[in-house]
């Protein structure tokens, strides 16, 4: 998933990785005094087939009051149809308390994510070879109207995510369409008006909903918590994008308001049933999530501790606010993992020697680039040394050369040497924002690459443009100039598939490495097929394998985000699948 | 400036010295002075324009001086290391403001988050802003001057055309074409290698194409009164041709209005830098205070002193050359008393 919006966030959330990504020693510089706080790890993904509602009550919870959730600089989802939504904010808020699917994420007392039902009785019955998935729709899961929720407008959800005409942008484009039966050939429920599918199907009698795959999906189930596999009201009551407006809920809010890029309003749901729900709860009365807000004002109002600010939730905190809000927030300042890497990405088919790619990762003034994009060193970045972020299953630790990278630029000379080039003598051409940030950020990396013997050709842009502009442009004769790019890449769902494909397949959209290598594309196919318990290893070794024989990606950093809670909200803490707040358990104490 | 023109007829008459009788040595001595001469005496008498014009000397002292002040502290643009100088927890200096003492080292600090040195910042950015501003002001009031001559003094079509242009310019809102014009700079250069350079210029070029159209409109029509005039209409007479006329004849009865509006027009420019620097469009790269102000505008609440730097730079030098401008401009006009 990338990180915020489709596009247009992704590039303010691009700009702040390529103005922040890097990985680097956290413990070597004197200054890492973090006030004990330390890089968080989002803990392994687990399932949970049996979990049951409704979910269990929490301590002092209590009632009633409306919760204020500022989103500083993060613009939200455009529109809320649960089909269309791909980023970790509107995803976030609409999968915890408006809409449901067939299985979600709770969060256990240790802080783990784990798979369960949700409107699902079970996570799915797959057959053998994972082509075939069934799910069981519970009796009692209603719409806000008070309507049982039925298979049949749970297939008609489902087969929406196929229409990637009318959501060029949504989920369904990476998941549905290369995995379902036909998926290539049908173009959805909108686009091929009246054409029937036989990839989704339901039984009224048995209230299951069944999807055949056209190849081995064994991570249906995960694919199964996002809202885009959940119910829409059958016919045209659901068109888009009329719909995204203001879609029916079945969670325990529903939509009262949305007004894009402004504000969200959810309150109370009467028709949802704690009963049906293994995790969620409805404790506040309302939310009213308020986007595109000021850093600095929310800042200011969350550390004031006036009436406003002691039910209010903030998603991020300014870095020069931080030691003082780590001291006066205590543990009202919540530091969640993001299953998030920020890359550097060097053209595979410019930079093509392998010394000189790993001279980059020795060259990269990791903590000096850090600090100057307003980043906390081993607080919201710490050194990265795999594809996958920590706490992802089959995880491995490994060193491609050696050692984990820090900035060495002895190191690099060396290894330019090996390849055979002087210091100064090879070119590396990159692109910046003339934002103030990145443009701070970039003069670091200039002076680090050019301490480690290479010599740097900058081309700014506009501070109005993202670099993914230029980037994922294969016309752009900026583009074509350009020898190291970069991608700041988040997890769909805790396991190597939402990482290593995206980055490493030929031709994936976020490939800007142009990395391509024949033994790399057969063993991600291969991986698919496996069976599911060997898989997580499976994306493991292949990470080191990548890592080490063709250390294709310079991973700068693991990634953390801050958040604030008021003083009356009730059990602070974050989700590790998202990366987001755990709305569904907020409450408002006495 | 809308008072008349500066005769030399009249100034003689209207200044402020005590009228003295005509045939006393005081009167032969009075009588050699020029109109300018005169002028300068009474500037030299307002202490606030000799203490402005100190101040705007010295900051042109440090622009043409920044490598030698620079180098004299031991500090430079060049970046530095924020995981040696800065802390990890608020990203800011761990010497000198806003947190400890003076650090000799660096002897206005450190700026949060890049470590860069704020007082070559300060210094370069002074640079930067004077560079600027001056080009332009002289771009603009060449431009400027010529137009409103050449208007003025020809009328008719020549006349209309032209104030049609200055009329054209004036309808242009300055802050949307800057705004519009930064990103097509930057799409066509953006791969030079001499970007910056041609940055700088772009801005000059903005800052006077968007700045010449008052002072072409004054001279037009100071133009306008003096033509009509006796000595004009001598010239002319006489033959001579019209570009003499226009240098030996009007120019010098113009410089009033001119060194007035060019005075005037310097602290403008000075203050339009900043102000493009700030919203990203103008410098981008090097030092600027405007660029500063941008960045320091989150830390206030921690580091005011990083604010406060190119804030009293560009607060200080405006106010002086305004008042520097403003003193000239009574000096120059016989009609004020004081």
């Amino acid at each position: 998933m990338r990180r915020t919006k489709p596009l247009a966030a992704v590039a303010v959330a691009s700009l702040l990785a390529l103005a922040a990504c890097g990985g680097g020693g956290d413990s070597e510089g004197d200054g890492t005094d973090t006030g004990g706080r330390k890089f968080e790890d989002t803990g392994a993904g687990t399932k949970d087939a049996e979990a049951e509602g409704p979910a269990p009550e929490i301590d002092g919870a209590a009632e009633g009051g409306t919760i204020t959730v500022y989103l500083p600089a993060d613009p939200g989802p455009s529109d809320l149809d649960p089909t269309g939504g791909w980023s970790v904010t509107g995803n976030s808020i609409q999968q915890a308390l408006t809409h449901r699917s067939l299985t979600q994420f709770t969060r256990d007392e240790e802080g783990n994510a784990i798979l369960v039902p949700d409107l699902a009785t079970d996570l799915g019955v797959p057959n053998v070879d994972f082509t075939e998935w069934t799910f069981t729709i519970k009796d009692n899961v209603t719409w806000e109207t008070g309507d049982p929720v039925t298979a049949e407008e749970v297939a008609f959800g489902i087969t929406r995510s196929l229409d990637s005409t009318e959501f060029p942008s949504g989920p369904g484009t990476e998941y549905s369409k290369p995995f379902f039966l036909d998926g290539d050939k049908y173009e959805g429920p909108y686009t091929d008006k009246g054409k029937a599918y036989e990839g989704v199907t339901f039984d009224a009698d048995a209230n299951t909903v069944t999807i055949a795959m056209a190849k081995p999906f064994p991570d249906m189930d995960y694919w199964g918590s996002f809202m885009a596999m959940g119910p829409a009201p059958l016919g045209d009551a659901s068109n888009p994008p009329d719909y995204g407006k203001k879609p029916l809920s079945t969670g325990p809010y529903k939509v009262e308001s949305f007004r894009p890029e402004e504000e969200l309003v959810v309150v109370r749901n009467d028709q949802w049933d704690p009963a049906s729900d293994p995790s969620r709860h409805q404790y506040a009365d309302s939310f009213v999530f308020k986007f595109n807000q000021d850093q600095a004002q929310v800042d200011e109002i969350m550390l004031s501790g006036n009436s406003e600010s002691q039910t209010a939730v903030s998603t991020s905190i300014g870095a020069d606010n931080y030691a003082q809000a780590d001291e006066a927030l205590g543990e009202r300042l919540v530091q969640q993992g993001a299953q998030c890497i920020s890359t550097l990405t060097p053209d595979y088919t410019k930079i093509t020697e392998i010394e000189v790619r790993k001279a980059l990762a020795w060259a990269y003034p990791y903590e000096d680039a850090w600090l100057a994009g307003g980043e906390l060193p081993g607080v919201t970045r710490i050194p990265a040394d795999s594809y996958m972020p920590p706490g992802m299953a089959g995880k491995k630790d490994y060193f491609a050369d050696g050692e984990q990278f820090t900035f060495n630029p002895e190191r690099s000379k060396e290894l330019l040497a090996e390849a055979g080039y002087e210091p100064g003598e090879y070119e590396i051409t990159m692109l910046y924002s003339e934002e103030p940030v990145a443009t701070a950020t970039q003069r670091q990396i200039k002076r680090g690459f050019e301490e480690g013997g290479f010599t740097v050709t900058e081309i700014p842009i506009p501070a109005t443009q993202s670099p993914y502009d230029y980037w994922l442009d294969p016309d752009n004769k900026i583009n074509k100039r350009l020898n190291l790019r970069g991608v700041n890449w988040c997890s769909d769902w805790p396991s190597g598939s939402t990482m290593i494909p995206p980055l490493l397949k030929t031709g994936a959209v976020y490939n800007t490495a142009f990395f391509s290598e024949a033994a790399v594309d057969e063993e991600i196919e291969n991986i698919s097929t496996l069976p599911l318990e060997e898989q997580a290893d499976a994306w493991g070794a292949l990470d080191e394998m990548v890592g080490t024989e063709y250390f294709p990606t310079v991973i700068t950093a693991f990634r953390n985000d801050l958040f604030t809670f008021g003083e009356r909200v009730g059990s602070p803490a974050g989700l590790g699948s998202i990366g987001a707040p755990y709305y569904q358990n907020l409450y408002i104490s006495e | 400036m809308s008072g008349m023109t500066t005769g030399p007829e009249t100034l003689g008459a209207l200044t402020d010295e005590t009228v003295v009788d005509s045939n006393s040595t005081k009167a032969k001595a009075i009588s050699g002075k020029s109109p300018m001469r005169i002028a300068l005496g009474r500037l030299l008498k307002d202490k606030i324009a000799v203490l402005c014009a100190i101040i705007a000397f010295s900051f042109i002292l440090i622009a043409v001086l920044a490598g030698v002040i620079t180098d004299l502290f031991n500090v430079s643009l060049a970046a530095n290391r924020p995981s040696e100088l800065l802390s990890f927890t608020t990203g800011l200096p761990k010497t000198g403001p806003p947190n400890n003492g003076f650090d000799p080292a660096h002897p206005f600090g450190l700026a949060p988050r890049t470590a860069d040195d704020n007082l070559a910042y300060w210094v370069y950015g002074c640079r930067t802003s004077l560079i600027i501003a001056g080009g332009a002001t002289l771009v603009a009031a060449s431009v400027g001057i010529v137009t409103g001559l050449v208007a003025g003094f020809l009328g008719g079509a020549v006349d209309r055309v032209l104030s049609f242009l200055i009329d054209l310019f004036l309808t242009v809102p300055f802050l949307l074409a800057a705004l519009a014009l930064a990103p097509i700079i930057n799409e066509r250069f953006a791969t030079d290698p001499n970007y910056f350079t041609i940055q700088r210029w772009t801005l000059i070029a903005v800052l006077a194409g968007f700045g010449w159209m008052g002072v072409a409109r004054l001279i037009r029509g100071e133009v306008l009164s003096l033509r009509e005039r006796e000595f004009v209409q001598a010239a002319r007479v006489l033959g001579m041709p019209t570009s003499r006329i226009l240098i030996k004849e009007l120019m010098p009865n113009l410089a009033a209005p001119i060194v007035v509006s060019v005075s005037l027009m310097l602290p403008a420019f000075v203050a339009a830098e900043a102000g493009l620097a700030f919203l990203g469009i103008g410098v981008t790269s090097g030092a600027s205070w405007g660029q500063t102000i941008t960045k320091a505008v989150p830390f206030f609440d921690n580091y005011p002193l990083f604010l406060y730097l190119p804030m009293i730079g560009i607060t200080l030098l405006v106010l002086s050359l305004n008042l520097l401008g403003d003193a000239i401009r009574d000096a120059l006009d016989p009609k004020t008393r004081r």
